[in-house]
């Protein structure tokens, strides 16, 4: 009997192994490759021999005139260069090397790519002595790195080479500010919109979603949708930077600038929290597990629910593993008090134990010009650092989303070192609300005190 | 006759010299190269910039070591002045150290040496990339008053004494049935034995997969719930936090406050994990259950049969007080595995919903690295002293209270 229960037990386990091996996972699709514009191409190259005298210096006549390098480099430099990424990015990164190498050809750069779990790795690097010349920093690196002195301060090397921090979309250099020095140079940057489905929208005979829209007309749609199709309304995790627009938009932040307290037991924080809860109360707000995605933007994808709040990596997302699914995508909504949107970045950071200080500024201020950065907005990856570069963008929806980051009251969640903490904190608190465990109220007082201890580094 | 015993007896105070000069020689070389510097590029670039940066930052655990190294030399040196008169004995004592000297130096710099570099770090604070600083016991008071590791020693236990039962149950039953005359023996055994051999990354996110809210294990639940007509409401089974304790209450219409997580026994999303693991751990138990299942003399099953014992008593009689031994060596081993855990939270949940699934070696994992934060070397290492205390605590315990009483038979 007992091993009859056995092989039947093995047989099914066989089975649910076969057929989860075999199931729909969705294979993301290769990501259509931009073309290298900027390989040299051979025809160039004096291999006539009709005139001898003119090859020791072939490369000069194919250097554009006004092209010139941001400093005046140590001679012979090689640089390693290390970013996360996947194919898509590499490529952008492989192509903006190519840029580079025309303008400062006497630098060599060797691009290592990190695609996993990179932060890790180079801390690891970092402590043996061998990490890159010029790397991605994020807030996790700039933490790790910016206060022991593992990063070059890059503001003489700016003033050098003409470049001031006023070139930049201000809110993008907190987080690689330190005691007035800048560390790291905003590479690109992302925010959030309201992105949704027409289609879903039309079934619930429901106006589309406007610029002008608020928290409340979003609700309304939201509860329109749910009630009258078998779609989600609005779908939104308990994530912290989903919840900081509507934190933003009321007025409030998660900590105080000068970071010696937190402000999550405030009416500001709780009102919002307490009407996100509402909605998924009734029924209008669902998470992505809810609905059987494993993120929001997946839920788009699938066709699961009718709106979400998410970013500009939605427009290669859907075209890579969604490309008939029609979706659109407008500006946050307006809060009780403001229209404010949180922004994301990543900078590039020079390493300050490397050989060629010079040449790896000098490539980390041309990555991150405005001549660069006009080209990589054309490939739809990021949007510029550069205020005056926002409508660059060339995807619709996508320049929607970005029209959040512009506005005076967006912000980047960052609250210094402990950043990570705090900002877990608060999506463990949303986290209780959503479960019910623990009234908005409760929850974020507990928050309160865990943020403050986290604050003081305990 | 004096004079030859003499210069024999120098001969050996020579010898002693010399091994205490050997010994303490690596093992000052062992300490220097685990000293806890700042270890950037320019401390590493030349011998004499790394000697100078333990000289200004790793003084006292230089000394420490030191102290320690002389104590070992000296008695090594006493060891050999004692043995090398006597020619076989010193032959014996030279080859074998020779043998060993390998393994040891080995175990001496990677393991020894970076156990020693942690304790020293425990009572420092340390960034990784500045000089550690001393604060003494501050790291282990703050790890005591952190709600974050006094969860995940709650996690872990809880984790350890269920998984270590179930599986060592499982075990037996699964060895004893193997062993039984059966057909399809050998394919039985194989089948059962292959989520060991599986790497545990793989195995993991085959559960990931399953536990899905969409995923198969509901899509089971439903099917049957069905047959009784009934509506089955799909579960998010790595994402509910809810303890186990707290549900039976819930049931009763009561309720457990979030102040007291500590009564709310195991969350789902950890009782789904130790389902897992203990699905993938229980077979490689299973191989030493019936190797020692093969080693009971038939005999013994013979003659309890010819007195009428039947095979349920045959089982508490014979079979389970023989298998004993590796009884105590399995529970000491899973009791270990399993506070150590950490791949599978790293998959499958990463600590979450709300710590429910935290273990002290993922906080490990997380303060070491400055996942959230600064790095914290100093803590990880408190951490990771509690939790080497612990598992030797527990260890021991096993230990006394199953071999007591092993006379008897």
């Amino acid at each position: 009997m007992k091993a009859r229960w056995f092989s039947l037990m093995c047989a099914l386990s066989v089975v649910a192994l076969l057929v989860v091996a075999c199931g729909p996972t969705p294979q993301p699709t290769e990501a259509p490759k931009p073309t290298v514009a900027a390989k040299p191409t051979e025809a160039a190259k004096p291999t006539e021999a009709a005139k001898p005298t003119e090859a020791a210096k072939p490369t000069e006549a194919a250097k554009p005139a006004e092209a010139k390098c941001p400093l005046a480099v140590e001679d012979g430099a090689v640089i390693t260069f290390s970013g996360w990424g996947d194919e898509t990015e590499q490529q952008i990164y492989r192509d903006s090397i190519e840029r580079f190498k025309k303008v400062c050809p006497t630098v060599t750069v060797n691009y290592e790519p990190i695609p996993a779990d990179f932060q890790t790795k180079l801390k690891a690097q970092m402590a043996g002595g061998t990490a890159p010349d010029v790397f991605y920093v994020d807030d996790q690196l700039m933490t790790a790195f910016g206060p022991t002195g593992q990063l070059l301060a890059l503001d003489g090397y700016m003033a050098e080479a003409g470049v001031s921090r006023d070139d930049f979309i201000p809110a993008l250099l907190t987080i690689f500010t330190l005691e007035g020095k800048t560390y790291g140079l905003p590479k690109d940057w992302g925010t959030l919109g309201l992105v949704y489905i027409p289609e879903v929208f039309d079934q619930a005979g429901v106006a589309y979603p406007t610029g002008e829209w608020t928290w409340d007309d979003l609700r309304a749609a939201a509860r329109a949708i749910a009630d009258k199709t078998d779609y989600g309304g609005f779908c939104q995790n308990a994530d912290w930077a989903r919840f900081a627009p509507w934190v933003f938009s009321n007025g409030g932040a998660y900590a105080t600038d000068d970071l010696s307290k937190a402000l999550l037991d405030t009416p500001q924080v709780k009102e919002m929290a307490q009407y996100v809860y509402d909605m998924k109360k009734e029924g209008s707000l669902v998470t992505a597990a809810d609905v059987g995605a494993s993120w929001c933007g997946e839920a788009i994808g699938k066709k699961l629910v009718g709106m979400t709040l998410e970013g500009g990596w939605m427009v290669n997302f859907m075209r890579q593993n969604y490309p008939d699914q029609k979706w659109a995508a407008v500006l946050i909504p307006k809060g009780p008090v403001t229209r404010a949107d949180v922004i994301f970045t990543n900078a590039i950071g020079v390493n300050a134990s490397t050989k060629y200080p010079r040449a790896a500024a000098a490539f980390t201020l041309y990555v991150t010009s405005r001549e660069n950065q006009a080209e990589i907005v054309k490939t739809g990856f990021a949007y510029s650092t550069h205020p005056d570069q926002v409508d660059l963008v060339v995807d619709a929806n996508d320049r929607a989303i970005a029209g959040g980051g512009v506005l005076s009251d967006s912000r980047v969640a960052y609250w210094g070192p402990n950043t990570g903490k705090i900002n877990d904190v608060v999506s463990k608190a949303l986290e209780r609300v959503y479960l019910g465990d623990q009234t908005v109220d409760e929850s974020f007082a507990q928050a309160q005190q865990e943020a403050d201890a986290a604050l003081k580094g305990q | 006759m004096q004079a030859q015993k003499s210069s024999v007896q120098g001969e050996a105070n020579l010898a002693a010299i010399g091994a205490f000069v050997l010994i303490f020689a690596i093992l000052f070389t062992i300490a220097l190269m685990n000293a806890p510097v700042k270890a950037t590029a320019q401390v590493t670039e030349t011998l004499g910039s790394y000697l100078r940066e333990v000289r200004t930052t790793a003084l006292p655990f230089v000394a420490i070591v030191g102290l320690l190294a002389v104590g070992v030399a000296v008695a090594a040196a006493v060891v050999v002045r004692r043995e090398w008169p006597d020619l076989t004995r010193r032959r014996a004592l030279i080859a074998g150290y020779s043998f060993l000297a390998p393994y040891l130096l080995v175990t001496l710099t990677f393991t020894v040496g970076v156990i020693l570099f942690a304790l020293y770090i425990a009572f420092t604070k340390y960034e990784i990339y500045t000089e550690p600083t001393f604060v003494g016991l501050d790291n282990f008071a703050k790890a005591l008053k952190s709600k974050q590791f006094l969860q995940s020693l709650h996690n872990v236990l809880w984790y350890a004494v269920i998984v270590t039962v179930a599986q060592t149950t499982i075990a037996i039953a699964l060895a004893v049935l193997l062993n039984s005359p059966m057909r399809f023996k050998q394919f039985f055994r194989t089948v059962f034995y292959a989520p060991s051999v599986t790497s545990s990354v793989v195995i993991t996110l085959i559960f990931v997969w399953l536990y899905l809210k969409t995923g198969y294990v509901n899509l089971l639940f439903s099917k049957v719930w069905e047959l009784f007509g009934l509506h089955y409401k799909a579960i998010d089974w790595l994402g509910n936090p809810k303890g186990l304790i707290q549900l039976i209450v819930e049931l009763f219409g009561g309720k457990i406050p979030s102040q007291q997580w500590y009564l709310r026994g195991p969350s789902v999303a950890w009782c789904c994990l130790m389902v897992q693991n203990i699905f993938t751990t229980a077979p490689t138990f299973m191989i030493m259950f019936l190797a020692a299942l093969q080693d009971i003399n038939p005999s013994l099953y013979e003659a309890a049969s010819i007195d009428g014992a039947n095979g349920w008593q045959q089982f508490w009689k014979i079979t389970l007080p023989l298998l004993r031994p590796i009884v105590v060596l399995v529970l000491v081993l899973s009791t270990i595995g399993t506070l150590q855990i950490f791949d599978q939270v790293y998959l499958a949940t990463a600590g979450g919903p709300l710590d429910t699934t935290v273990t002290p070696v993922y906080l490990v994992y997380t303060e070491a690295l400055g996942k959230q934060g600064p790095i914290q070397m100093g803590y990880a290492s408190a951490i990771a002293f509690i939790l080497a205390i612990l598992i030797f605590f527990f260890t021991f315990i096993q230990r006394r209270v199953i071999e007591r009483g092993a006379e008897q038979y």
